[in-house]
């Protein structure tokens, strides 16, 4: 090789650090301008002229914005149970079943199913639940991410399963267990972090939903907190765009802290489900 | 599982614990299984299988005061003779293109080189994951904000300097803002993918392609791409998927302006379905893309048999 291993390590180092750089510049550009003191919101370009965290809050002692980061968490961790418990059940029982014809079938459907996003269902599931007077409920947005986190997680779930050598079950077996006993006190631990995985991936991508919400509620207290952000981006472009920056940053750090203390299961589970287990 | 992080650890190739119902088992084993995907089975019916279906029957009506009323194909003889509609998918091709396109591009390039041994390898992956992690609608008011008219950041920035940026007041430059804010976000996840496959190439293969005398492009080109084909394929679908359903970053970085150039389907469905009120053209819409994405999907699931018959996974 022609260049020497420390440049080499160097050219590396600046390249990674200046696209790492890049992709997180939008992020600390939205914390600066909701730190900005109210009224200078967009202008100065990098400078922080002041340190104001009065919009924080703002939000945070207004009715609204407690009431709304409320609903996308009741929502979000209602949904995310859901999707959990029914892909746990099913995949375990596509990992330890026969392999039947069946299951094969079952199993592509909930591929196929995964491929095919909820987006072109929205209208005829706006209504549906507007026929079943479901619109501004928690039970229809709850339903709703609950069984669109399902094909994904049946997949996370069963590479996972399928990974747990049946040896370990059998042994249980031998020594007298009985099957709802294997489950309880043998898989169940075992399980636990991939669970528990499925489950915050599914707390994420249900926290960051805005379509289903934006089409089930237009009561102005059953809105999650992506709607109404997409409101105070309307309501208060150009007169107080550090308080829209403020909601931003709010909104983003659960997922963000989720993320990075799970980031490894998480990033496995992500690639394992959508590359079939 | 396989780890991204590290590259040590034996990935998908390594020896696979047996599947299957454990020997001695009663034949019963079937029914149980079919009540273990029952709950499963059912949520997916009620929230994609079978709105799917309605929604085929409502684009065959119209829909007043929550009432259909059957009309045949007159929404679909609409959407033909639609400009606005054929102006969409105009726009969600080119937008689709580029967006995929440029995402692959850039995430194949950074695979390679995550696919090397350095320090802080993990810190990097994490940042550029970040986006990823971030809501479409958060992700769009930053980026509506970075190209601002008047007072944006690059206005800050660039407007004493170069003049007035006014790339989200045209319809190419609106158009884009969108491709880069979309790359932006979705990058991570292609990247992941293709890391993913890269792992499962044994380094032997590589080294035998460099002693046979194969420079890194010619080993990249015949020895790597070839490998994970199949993967690639995966992630482009996956992107292609994306970009047709891409709408909270479309409503708010540009609400579709200027005018209507950067209305792709799925913003041109829902404002005929909720700012028109017409539920039976949104629903037509809605069909045609799903078979949009019902032919990615498909590609899809082919993709994926074929990466199984090589043995990858």
């Amino acid at each position: 090789m022609s260049h020497s291993r420390p440049t080499r390590t160097l050219a590396l180092h600046l390249l990674l650090g200046g696209t790492a750089f890049l992709f997180i510049f939008p992020v600390l550009y939205v914390v600066l301008v909701s730190l900005r003191p109210s009224g200078e919101g967009l202008s100065g370009g990098l400078v922080l002229s002041g340190f104001d965290t009065s919009h924080y809050e703002t939000l945070l002692s207004g009715q609204r914005f407690p009431r709304a980061i409320l609903n996308t968490a009741i929502t979000a961790i209602g949904g995310a149970l859901l999707t959990v418990f029914a892909c746990t059940l099913a995949a375990y029982g596509l990992s330890r079943g026969d392999a039947t014809r069946l299951q094969r079938w079952l199993l592509n459907a909930f591929l196929l199913l995964m491929m095919l996003p909820g987006l072109t269902n929205i209208i005829p599931l706006y209504k549906l639940a507007s026929d079943l007077g479901l619109l501004n409920t928690y039970t229809s947005l709850i339903t709703t991410f609950g069984g669109l986190g399902v094909p994904l997680g049946v997949w996370i779930m069963k590479g996972f399963f399928d990974a747990i050598p049946r040896e370990v079950e059998e042994a249980a077996a031998i020594d007298g267990a009985t099957r709802p006993q294997v489950l309880v006190r043998i898989l169940a631990p075992i399980a636990m972090p991939a669970v528990l995985a499925n489950f915050l991936i599914n707390v994420v991508y249900n926290w960051n939903n805005f379509f289903l919400p934006l089409m089930f509620t237009t009561q102005s207290d059953r809105k999650v907190a992506t709607v109404a952000l997409f409101d105070y981006q309307v309501a208060y472009a150009n007169t107080q765009n550090e308080l829209v920056a403020a909601a931003c940053v709010l909104i983003m750090i659960p997922p963000v802290v989720m993320f990075i203390s799970m980031r490894e299961r998480f990033m496995a589970g992500l690639a394992d489900g959508a590359m079939k287990g | 599982m396989t780890s991204i992080l590290r590259s040590d650890v034996a990935g998908p190739g390594a020896p696979r614990a047996r599947s299957g119902p454990p020997e001695g088992r009663s034949p019963r084993w079937g029914w149980i299984t079919v009540g273990l995907v029952a709950p499963a089975a059912l949520l997916t019916v009620a929230v994609q299988i079978y709105p799917t279906l309605y929604s085929f029957y409502l684009s065959f009506g119209t829909v007043s005061a929550g009432t259909v009323t059957p009309v045949g194909l007159d929404n679909y003889r609409w959407l033909l003779t639609s400009a606005r509609f054929w102006q969409s998918v105009a726009v969600t091709l080119v937008y689709g293109v580029a967006f995929v396109v440029i995402t692959f591009v850039l995430a194949l390039a950074l695979a390679l080189v995550f696919n090397t041994q350095f320090r802080g390898k993990a810190f990097y992956l994490t940042v550029i994951f970040v986006p990823w992690i971030l809501s479409e609608i958060t992700s769009g008011v930053i980026w509506r904000w970075m190209f601002l008219r008047d007072y944006g950041f690059l206005q800050e920035l660039l407007g004493p300097l170069f003049g007035d940026v006014t790339v989200l007041a045209t319809p190419v430059g609106a158009l884009a803002v969108l491709v880069v804010a979309n790359v932006w976000k979705s990058v991570a996840f292609a990247l992941l993918l293709i890391l993913a496959a890269l792992q499962t190439i044994s380094r032997e293969i590589d080294e035998a392609a460099r002693l046979d005398g194969a420079g890194a492009w010619r080993r990249l080109r015949s020895v790597t791409l070839p490998l994970i084909r199949p993967t690639l394929t995966v992630v482009i679908a996956f992107m292609a998927i994306q970009s047709v359903n891409a709408i909270g970053m479309v409503m708010s970085v540009t609400e579709g302006g200027p005018g209507s150039s950067t209305e792709i389907l799925s913003l041109f469905m829902y404002r005929q379905a909720m700012d028109f009120g017409k539920l039976g053209v949104g629903s037509a819409v809605g069909v045609v893309m799903f078979f949009v994405n019902l032919v990615f999907a498909l590609t899809y699931l082919r993709a994926l048999n074929r990466q199984s018959e090589l043995g990858g996974r």
